[in-house]
């Protein structure tokens, strides 16, 4: 219980600070200090204007009493305006929630649907040739960021065989099934190969670890068929670095659907993220940074608990530092 | 599935051969940044690369994406007729410097507050642990492309920064990225060397702490984070190839990123201009991962999450 408690208290405090944080990083060096609405409109404004948006956001108030308004609206669902798309924050993101959904969604699925069983039959096969070749193969996936990746993949497959549409448009499963899967195909398949080499490497030194345990021998000396004390037996006890894992490459995921979703057209979440930086939309930024932080943590919190609700040696283990 | 389930049914032999297949990895990977950086290094110097503004004509006359791969420019030319073979190498001599210098900094930082925390618990890693974790809520990239752009205006708007160069912007910033994986390796390696006895030893013999950090667990991390900062330049690299691909890299020497960056539209008219730095940027990642992997094994450091 006492875990429990914790991992909440830190993901408050975190989140609060992290967006925080940005907050008052968003208001560093807005060219005239008091008035971050002339910046965000760009110059040509009448003053009407800027006062308009300035007294509606409360952008004059102390960052205190800013970030308290901010807060209060954002629990309301109340994300702001965008000031250069000149529509709310909330609509701007509509769309383009589900794109780099799919995209996170698909990659994890088949990073873990490639890599468990591969790592589980290296562990298995340790040192034979299937566990050279897939670590090697997991050496090479690692050291191929999307920004590499990609690039090879759209030479081969979109401009020498033509198989896959150079730009992946969006289209939603219930419009047309196998459209959504030929334009998310090649984004798909960048995000994941990086990701299965990574958890494939974890998971195989981790279950090759509790092969080595105790309770191992013992369930084969008992005669549990290898494929049980593998598949149940080990895989169960080596699952904590596959899955802690998992909740961190969530983060590393938002960056990788920035670059697939810049390589290949889409207008995604990262798309929207990269624009409203570079064109420093406040609201937009500072909301949706907002909701990504709060994702991903909200995401690493659950797993961190459900194991720990599984598995009390954690729990235990935790508490105590 | 009727082998029994511990390894030792194989034979010692696979065993060796797998620790040859190893080496040979890391023979690799040493082997590729030597040479890179000799000729990162000596690019001025070296007959056979062009000066990072030599254009390579057709005919008298330059034209984009004038030659393809071979003998005339190597790797080919890029859209406005560079050699790029020749631009690669100035860009693995930006790319290293960046990817160092962040290393460094990530290193220094994150190795005191990991240090610190580590041995003096209580407050102070309580402190330490929120800092680190605010930094790893962010998504790294999300964070670069933020820090980088408002420095960028802060810089505008503060004269007396005006002096920070693109380069020094990036790799500070990166650096800043590195702090945070660095600091809970040697947090988690301190936790663990400040129960030995041969702290205890020292203690008893009435050193101060500070005595005990530098004299005596700081020599035991030398091994740790050699290894984690070789894992981590490969990752810093790709990282700084992803910022420049995004818009947000050094113009001048262009860097892989800024490369790809620059010839990415014109996959299907010139293939040979996005794909080479491409190749130049994943060999060097993948070296580095086979060293760090190789120092892994050998100091016996339980890789953690970077």
């Amino acid at each position: 219980m006492r875990y429990f408690l914790q991992r909440m208290l830190q993901f408050a405090v975190v989140f609060f600070l992290v967006t925080f944080g940005v907050m008052i990083f968003m208001r560093i060096g807005m060219n005239k200090p008091g008035d971050p609405a002339r910046t965000m409109l760009g110059g040509f404004v009448t003053d009407q204007k800027a006062a308009a948006v300035n007294k509606q956001y409360h952008l004059n108030d102390n960052v205190f009493v800013q970030y308290f308004y901010w807060l209060a609206k954002m629990f309301r669902g109340d994300f702001g305006i965008s000031v250069q798309q000149n529509i709310t924050v909330a609509n701007y993101m509509k769309g383009r929630v589900l794109v780099t959904f799919f995209l996170g969604f698909y990659s994890l699925l088949w990073a873990l649907i490639i890599a468990v069983p591969v790592a589980v039959y290296q562990a298995y096969r340790r040192d034979s040739n299937f566990d050279r070749a897939g670590n090697l193969f997991s050496f090479l996936f690692v050291s191929l960021p999307a920004l590499v990746l990609a690039p090879v993949i759209i030479q081969l497959f979109v401009i020498r065989w033509a198989w896959f549409p150079r730009i992946s448009e969006k289209v939603m499963p219930w419009q047309s099934l196998s459209g959504h899967f030929k334009n998310f195909f090649l984004p798909v398949v960048v995000l994941t190969l990086p990701l299965a080499a990574i958890f494939a490497r974890l998971l195989r030194a981790d279950i090759v670890q509790t092969l080595q345990s105790d309770f191992i021998t013992l369930a084969s000396a008992k005669g549990v068929p290898p494929s049980r004390v593998l598949w149940t037996h080990a895989l169960r006890n080596s699952l904590f670095s596959l899955l802690s894992s998992v909740g961190v490459q969530l983060g590393a995921l938002v960056g990788g659907a920035l670059v697939v979703e810049q390589y290949f057209s889409m207008k995604g979440m990262g798309a929207l993220l990269l624009t409203s930086i570079l064109s420093k939309d406040l609201f937009v930024v500072q909301s949706v940074t907002a909701i990504v932080v709060a994702v991903v943590s909200v995401a690493n919190l659950l797993i961190d608990l459900t194991y720990a609700f599984i598995d009390p040696r954690i729990r235990h283990a935790r508490a105590l530092t | 599935m009727t082998t029994a389930l511990a390894s030792s049914t194989h034979g010692a032999a696979e065993v060796k051969s797998a620790r040859k297949a190893r080496h040979m990895g890391w023979m690799f990977g040493t082997a590729w940044l030597v040479v890179l950086s000799f000729c990162a290094l000596f690019a001025n110097q070296l007959p056979f690369i062009r000066t990072y503004d030599a254009k390579v004509r057709v005919a008298g006359q330059a034209k984009q994406y004038g030659f393809g791969p071979g003998w005339t420019a190597w790797l080919g030319t890029d859209n406005s007729s560079h050699d790029v073979f020749a631009r690669c190498i100035y860009g693995a001599r930006q790319t290293l410097f960046i990817g160092i210098g962040a290393t460094i900094i990530g290193l220094t930082v994150g190795g005191l507050l990991g240090v610190l925390g580590g041995y003096y618990r209580g407050w102070v890693d309580r402190a330490i642990s929120i800092i680190v974790d605010c930094l790893l809520a962010m998504p790294a990239l999300l964070l670069a492309l933020l820090l980088i752009q408002r420095t960028d205006q802060i810089k505008e708007t503060i004269t007396a920064l005006g002096w920070l160069t693109r380069t020094e912007e990036i790799t500070i910033t990166l650096g800043i990225l590195a702090i945070a994986p660095f600091a809970r390796i040697v947090r988690a390696q301190t936790l663990g060397l400040r129960e030995r006895d041969f702290v205890l030893a020292a203690r008893s013999l009435g050193a101060k702490s500070q005595r005990v950090i530098w004299r005596e667990i700081m020599p035991n991390l030398v091994p740790a984070m050699v290894t984690v900062a070789v894992t981590g330049l490969g990752i810093l690299i790709a990282a700084e190839g992803t910022l420049a691909f995004l818009g947000l890299g050094v113009a001048r020497p262009q860097t892989w990123g800024t490369m790809i960056d620059a010839a990415r539209d014109d996959l299907s008219k010139a293939w040979w201009a996005t794909i080479f730095p491409c190749l130049f940027l994943f060999l060097t990642v993948l070296s580095f991962n086979f060293i760090g992997d190789h120092l892994a094994r050998k100091f016996d450091i339980r890789e953690a999450a970077v």
